[in-house]
């Protein structure tokens, strides 16, 4: 798995791609905690290059989820494949979580 | 996989959950983790499921499993519908309604399931095998483990309205899909470290023309969003990995369309190839 970071506007655009699974979620949750920890709590992640998302990683998205809640801001995600898509509904994050087209209209809407 | 004691054997269970005839990409699956060289610890299988479940538990080959799904699983089975049910629906009293309630005469799928398992109980199977009913009276979830198959199958099939309940081992049972649509929960319980979910959202009817169809799409609508939250929390609350395995299909597959039983495992076996490089790796074996 390889995670690229872009900021927008004060808004980290982390770009995942490969699997979200067991094998890859230790190396996710560490770059999203340090992420969270620096104080970047508005956080976008464009899975557009995910081809597959496991419980394992699903744990990842609800973790960054409530740190970043809990730090006054937010993890949203963006451009989800239509494989990863049926899955975080499947598991009802479709209702707990926002999701978006594309990483743009995500990280602008940090601005509404 | 993490985990803490290296030799500590992973057992691998194939969850299938409820589907009609989608199920059947569970012998897809299957043929994909054999070829693999993977073996399956535990089947755990509801409604639809527990049909592929009991064969893949059997040790059934793939094209012996088609075979007999083709002769069981086809729309004639909910043709027939059942003259005693419509009486004690227009006239309760006279006819004495009661909770052997269903409006398709069950007669066909009896007669099917005979010819399909014939009295072959669980402890034939080769691999331990759960099947996922619901108690009709208490509401709770009834985890079938002994007896003859086509007594748990008949329950865990018996779809509100349309199949009356089934009595097994001294409880009214119904569809396993009221109570866990995807039972992942079974195989954590059962000890499971790598768990193969293949779920499916129940379809939504195209045109409600019959009160077997209004049925269908009350129950489907509860349903399918009982499966979500179950999902979502047999997801968090298991200790390893959950694999959802979720084949694509590129068009509609409606309950009975047993024409298209090639394709659906065609399916299952594309989906599930595209994860055993992943399970090996969990495995340890690549």
């Amino acid at each position: 798995m390889e995670i690229t970071e872009k900021d927008v506007d004060g808004v980290a655009i982390l770009s995942f791609s490969g699997s979200l699974d067991a094998l890859t979620s230790p190396e996710a949750t560490d770059y999203l905690e340090a992420c969270i920890s620096n104080g970047k709590n508005q956080i976008v992640a464009d899975l557009a290059a995910v081809d597959f998302i496991s419980s394992a990683g699903l744990r990842v998205v609800l973790t960054a989820m409530k740190q970043t809640r809990l730090a006054g801001g937010d993890f949203r995600l963006a451009a989800l494949p239509d494989g990863v898509h049926k899955v975080i509904a499947m598991a009802g994050f479709t209702s707990i979580l926002k999701i978006y087209d594309d990483a743009e209209s995500a990280s602008s809407s940090f601005r509404k | 996989m993490p985990t803490s004691n290296p030799e500590h054997k992973r057992r691998v269970a194939l969850v299938i959950g409820a589907g009609s005839i989608k199920c059947a990409a569970a012998l897809g699956l299957q043929k994909s983790l054999y070829q693999a060289g993977i073996s399956i610890d535990m089947v755990v299988g509801c409604s639809g499921g527990s049909l592929y479940a009991a064969l893949i538990a059997l040790g059934t080959e793939t094209e012996e499993a088609e075979r007999l799904t083709h002769a069981l699983w086809t729309r004639e089975l909910t043709k027939k519908r059942s003259i005693s049910a419509l009486l004690k629906t227009v006239a309760p009293r006279i006819f004495g309604f009661d909770e052997n309630f269903g409006l398709i005469d069950d007669s066909l799928i009896l007669s099917r399931l005979k010819a399909a398992y014939g009295e072959q109980t669980f402890t034939e199977a080769r691999i331990p095998l759960y099947i996922v009913a619901t108690d009709f009276e208490t509401g709770e979830k009834v985890i079938l483990e002994k007896g003859r198959l086509r007594d748990a199958i008949r329950a865990s099939i018996a779809i509100p309205f349309i199949f009356k309940p089934w009595r097994f081992q001294d409880r009214l049972l119904m569809d396993g899909f009221m109570s866990d649509p995807l039972p992942v929960d079974v195989a954590i319980k059962e000890g499971a470290d790598l768990i193969i979910a293949l779920g499916f959202d129940s379809p939504y009817q195209t045109r409600i023309d019959s009160s077997p169809r209004f049925a269908f799409q009350v129950t489907t609508i509860m349903a399918n969003h009982l499966l979500t939250s179950n999902f979502a929390f047999h997801n968090l609350a298991h200790h390893t990995e959950v694999i959802p395995v979720v084949p694509e299909f590129d068009r509609r597959i409606r309950a009975f369309d047993s024409d298209e039983l090639h394709y659906i495992i065609e399916q299952g076996e594309k989906a599930m190839n595209e994860q055993i490089p992943y399970v090996q790796r969990l495995l340890g074996t690549q």
